[in-house]
């Protein structure tokens, strides 16, 4: 690596960008006008919006102004000036009154209020106001001394008033929120105004009035508004800022043939990807920083013309110690994304091409950005171990002072987002890399031309290709049953539906895309989807042992992984509602057919036959097993299951190209998924025959509720017991010709 | 200075399964030579010719440039070479020095060395007027001339004009033509690759006609037009690029044949 040309590339990118009006005005001129230009339009929408007079349309009012005592709802020129809480509302309302039934009064203006010409009607029936004269004069008669007066107002409800109000338009809703207020003030001040009368105190209305505090010192209360909308804003414009100019100097380069002058300078390709790995990140970190100054800005001046119309709240800026920190978390991220972005670019063949990128790059990365600052979302382990979500997290503590929870999870925040930004960096020089993406010229992917050639081309066993196919057939019928099975239930769902839904997930999801990948694109679908050697019983056998000395660790995995990531209750619940359709004891056999032996055959046809075989091709041993293992671990549909599904899928894939057979994956994980139902099945045996020779707490202990584990000595011995038999199986295969799954030739990097 | 030993490059392709771009193909060039790449479109030429800069690596085959390796020894191979193509466009936003200044300071020169060469190089091209142009500013004329400084500014042994005449106006391509022969004549070694055959007649000691990835038939103008019966350079080129080039025997026979 030789630092001079990456510095020379470095700053040749940066004069290029900065000599470059459009990306100047995206990245500097764009954040600077746009602010005040929003907070500008902000302003006038909000003006426009408290400035549009709501029409009430008032009937039956006229029955008010034979009782003076009442205190007034309307006035000559509306409702009465005392109910608003801000009087500068009352000239916002129109009011007009007609001498109308309530009944007549909606036949009259139904079509008005629909179409929004009127906003609100409010009706009052005849004998309303005589109703409540009737429940005053009650109330003031004097009482019978000695003796508690006899509920006066019994059967004296006067009708009630009608309003009316348009939900499908906003500008009714608001209007009618607003006559609701004031008819419940109104209501008080009758309510008073009644007591009054009867010589009763007004405090009974009330008897006491709670008076609150809050406990936040100021400071804090703005730290958290800021931790939460602070990463927001530079993340965000920190993925912007970084993407426009990746594309320019990636597959804008390719389209002006610039890339390969560059390419043919003695430079080598890390250091041009460093080179222009800078100048991206230097764009991200300074679109960010402007963006983020600009937003400060107009939050700043939005919040001080609030506060001053409400005379309430103001927040005080954030403090320097929150931006510097906010600057620190920048730069992982900055890179991080810039070196997605320079990938992603540089497999662009034209600019044009390399915009599309953008969305599903956004979509990407939004969520993980905005989910942080929900209600609720606190920094965890768990959480922590997110790329992005973690760091926002951390940033969120560290801005809100708390220093404590930050130091505990920053150790692994810090190395998630190291190595995320590594390997991004690493997928950017792969992409440089490869000459089919540097030099890709004109041709289009076409499905059916694709479909054609993987089958004009097919050879004996999968390749990579037909590999791809079968996982995009898997996803898409996992897709189609899901949303098709609630649809097939019965109304009283018991074990025939569980059984059935079982067969549709496993057979129709999982083998019969493998099979039809297997015989459309292949030209031997046997050796396809089962491997080249017959299997062994001596390979059958140390599978066989393999799955029990993984179960336990796979066990404290999954329990620790559960942990870490709750299951919703939604989750739960589901989990619950399958549990109860197997019926109160299910046929052992039944339940270890289906849940065992089933998913055992299939997955492993669909993933160690088709999916592995045909992906070691291109991406080698090592890339062949871990990308398989983690689209099996994708299709199980819970996080947690996937979580706790793909390290299992990489001993899977060890086994399959050690035994060059698809047998011994099938009763590794039939043993596998067989263990934990029998010792669910077994457990009071267990813990009795255990009891009964005092060996207790030995083999297993009961971890979670209810449930039987394996002890941590046990564990620690599967796994060295484990490590064993894989050494086993590579031994016994040495003499062997090599000549593992479904290839002769061994797999060569494309 | 040039040796290219049973070069293959197989892309995979979606309709025809494995394409074939370049298929066994040898050939040497010397210093103080031009040896001309002669074919049509799509024959393979520039295929041969990125991996002679190592912008591809080939599917099998050796090439070696000055001694060096073309896949183990990249930067030094890349250090030796001149290349100017199609491909490599210059900057739009950068002017003719400090274009060529980039890629000086690329090739690890710097200081008066490095501005003592391109003053040299600008007179020698006549482009003195060109020096504060931006690149997005320039005729096509002028910007072949700056790639030209571009690919001479570290004075490589070895300079590949792959197809550089396209595009050019009738001045500009002869003014090409002249600074190759003159860079022959300094004692450079140029390959030059084409589909116009009267260039080749002009310029080339050797010329090697491709077609369909293959090599069909290399030595000097006279020597093929005797071989094939054919007075017509132009004509012969027509036929041989047409036929069906059948595979050859060995790949090393026919480098023991051309070399010189």
């Amino acid at each position: 690596m030789n630092l001079r040309n990456i510095r020379l590339i470095w700053r040749r990118e940066m004069r290029d960008q900065l000599r470059d009006r459009r990306t100047l005005f995206v990245i500097v001129v764009l954040p600077l006008l746009m602010y005040p230009l929003l907070g500008g339009v902000f302003f006038q929408l909000s003006q426009f919006r408290q400035q549009h007079q709501a029409v009430v349309v008032v009937g039956g009012a006229e029955q008010f102004e034979a009782l003076p005592d009442l205190p007034p709802l309307l006035s000559d020129e509306g409702f009465t000036g005392e109910l608003f809480s801000d009087p500068s509302q009352r000239s916002r309302m129109t009011v007009q009154r007609v001498d109308e039934t309530p009944e007549l009064l909606v036949e009259t203006y139904r079509e008005a209020l629909a179409s929004g010409e009127v906003d609100v009607l409010l009706g009052f029936p005849p004998g309303f106001a005589e109703g409540l004269d009737e429940v005053r004069r009650n109330l003031a008669l004097p009482s019978t001394a000695g003796q508690p007066q006899e509920a006066p107002n019994e059967g004296l409800d006067p009708p009630s008033p009608l309003v009316l109000y348009n939900s499908g338009r906003e500008r009714s809703q608001v209007a009618h929120q607003r006559v609701q207020e004031l008819l419940r003030v109104w209501q008080q001040r009758v309510v008073r105004s009644n007591l009054a009368a009867g010589n009763v105190p007004a405090a009974v209305t009330q008897p006491f009035a709670v008076q609150q505090l809050d406990v936040a010192a100021p400071t804090s209360r703005d730290a958290l508004f800021w931790s939460k909308l602070l990463p927001l804003i530079t993340f965000v414009w920190a993925l912007t800022g970084a993407f426009y100019p990746a594309i320019d100097l990636c597959a804008g380069e390719k389209e002006r043939g610039t890339l390969e002058t560059l390419l043919a300078s003695p430079a080598r390709r890390g250091e041009i990807v460093l080179g222009k790995l800078l100048t991206v990140m230097s764009f991200s970190i300074f679109t960010a920083c402007l963006n983020l100054a600009g937003a400060a800005a107009m939050m700043q001046l939005l919040i001080g013309s609030i506060s001053k119309a409400t005379g309430g709240v103001t927040i005080a800026p954030p403090s320097i110690n929150s931006l510097v920190w906010l600057l620190v978390a920048l730069v992982p991220v900055a890179a991080l994304f810039s070196a997605l972005s320079l990938a992603l670019a540089a497999y662009a063949r034209s600019s044009k091409e390399g915009q599309y990128y953008f969305m599903p790059l956004l979509l990407a990365a939004m969520p993980l950005t905005v989910l942080p600052i929900m209600p609720g979302v606190e920094l965890s382990l768990g959480n922590s171990l997110v790329p992005v979500m973690g760091l926002v997290l951390l940033l969120r503590s560290v801005i809100g002072g708390d220093m404590a929870t930050a130091a505990t999870y920053a150790l692994p925040v810090i190395a998630v987002t190291l190595t995320c930004c590594w390997l991004a960096v690493k997928w950017a020089v792969t992409q440089f890399n490869q000459e089919s993406v540097l030099f890709r010229e004109g041709e289009r992917f076409d499905l059916r031309r694709w479909l054609a050639a993987l089958r004009e081309h097919r050879g004996p066993t999968p390749s990579p290709a037909a590999a791809i196919a079968c996982v995009g057939l898997i996803f898409l019928a996992q897709f189609a049953s899901r949303i098709g099975l609630p649809y097939l239930a019965p109304a009283n769902p018991g074990q025939g539906f569980l059984t059935a839904a079982m067969l549709i997930g496993q057979i129709g999801c999982i083998a019969l895309p493998a099979l039809l990948v297997a015989i459309a694109f292949t030209t031997n679908w046997r050796r396809s989807l089962w491997g080249d050697r017959p299997p062994r019983g001596s390979t059958v056998a140390l599978a066989a042992l393999l799955a029990i000395a993984m179960h336990p660790v796979g066990q404290r995995l999954a329990q620790w992984i559960r942990e870490q990531y709750p299951l919703s209750d939604e989750v739960l619940e589901q989990l619950q509602g399958l549990g109860a359709l197997a019926g109160e004891n299910p046929p052992l056999w039944g339940v270890l057919g289906l849940f065992a032996l089933l998913p055992a055959l299939c997955e492993e046809l669909a993933f160690r036959g088709v999916i592995l075989s045909g992906l070691r091709k291109s991406l080698g041993d090592a890339g062949g097993v871990l990308l398989t293992a983690a689209l099996f671990g994708a299709t199980h549909t819970i996080l947690q299951q996937s979580l706790a599904a793909a390290p299992i899928g990489v001993v899977l894939g060890l086994v399959a190209l050690r035994t060059g057979s698809l047998l011994p994956c099938v009763v590794f994980h039939a043993i596998y998924n067989a263990l934990p139902l029998l010792l669910a099945y077994y457990r009071e045996s267990i813990t009795e025959f255990a009891a009964s020779w005092g060996l207790d707490g030995i083999v297993f202990t009961e971890i979670g509720s209810e449930q039987l584990g394996y002890t941590a000595p046990i564990g620690i011995l599967g796994v060295f017991g484990a490590a064993a038999v894989l050494y086993a199986l590579r031994r016994r295969e040495c003499g062997l010709p090599h000549d593992p799954v479904g290839l002769r030739t061994a797999p060569s990097r494309v | 200075m040039i040796e290219v030993v049973g070069l293959t490059k197989v892309y995979p392709d979606l309709a025809a399964g494995d394409f074939k771009a370049v298929d066994r193909v040898s050939f040497t060039a010397s210093s103080g030579e031009a040896f001309g790449l002669l074919g049509p479109n799509g024959a393979g030429k520039t295929t041969v010719l990125r991996i002679l800069t190592t912008l591809l690596k080939p599917t099998s085959g050796v090439s070696l440039v000055n001694g060096f390796d073309c896949v183990r020894q990249e930067e030094l191979v890349r250090n030796q070479i001149g290349f100017i193509s199609v491909g490599t466009a210059v900057y739009d936003r950068m002017t003719a020095w400090e274009f060529v200044e980039y890629f000086g300071q690329l090739h690890g020169m710097n200081g008066p060395k490095l501005h003592e060469r391109m003053e040299w190089l600008f007179d020698k091209l006549g482009m003195q007027d060109l020096r504060d142009t931006l690149g997005g500013k320039m005729s096509t004329g002028m910007k072949q001339k700056t790639s030209i400084a571009r690919a001479l500014v570290h004075d490589p042994p070895v300079i590949i004009f792959d197809e550089a005449t396209n595009g050019l106006d009738a001045f500009a391509a002869r003014a090409s033509l002249k600074i190759v022969s003159e860079l022959r004549d300094a004692g450079k070694c140029v390959i030059f690759s084409t589909h116009i055959m009267s260039e080749v007649e002009r310029l080339c000691d050797r010329i090697a006609v491709m077609s369909h990835g293959r090599i069909v038939d290399t030595g000097t103008p006279e020597e093929l037009c005797d071989r094939h019966g054919e007075n017509d350079l132009e004509e012969l080129f027509f036929r041989l690029a047409t036929s069906e080039p059948s595979p050859p025997a060995d790949a090393l026979s026919v480098t023991g044949e051309a070399a010189p």
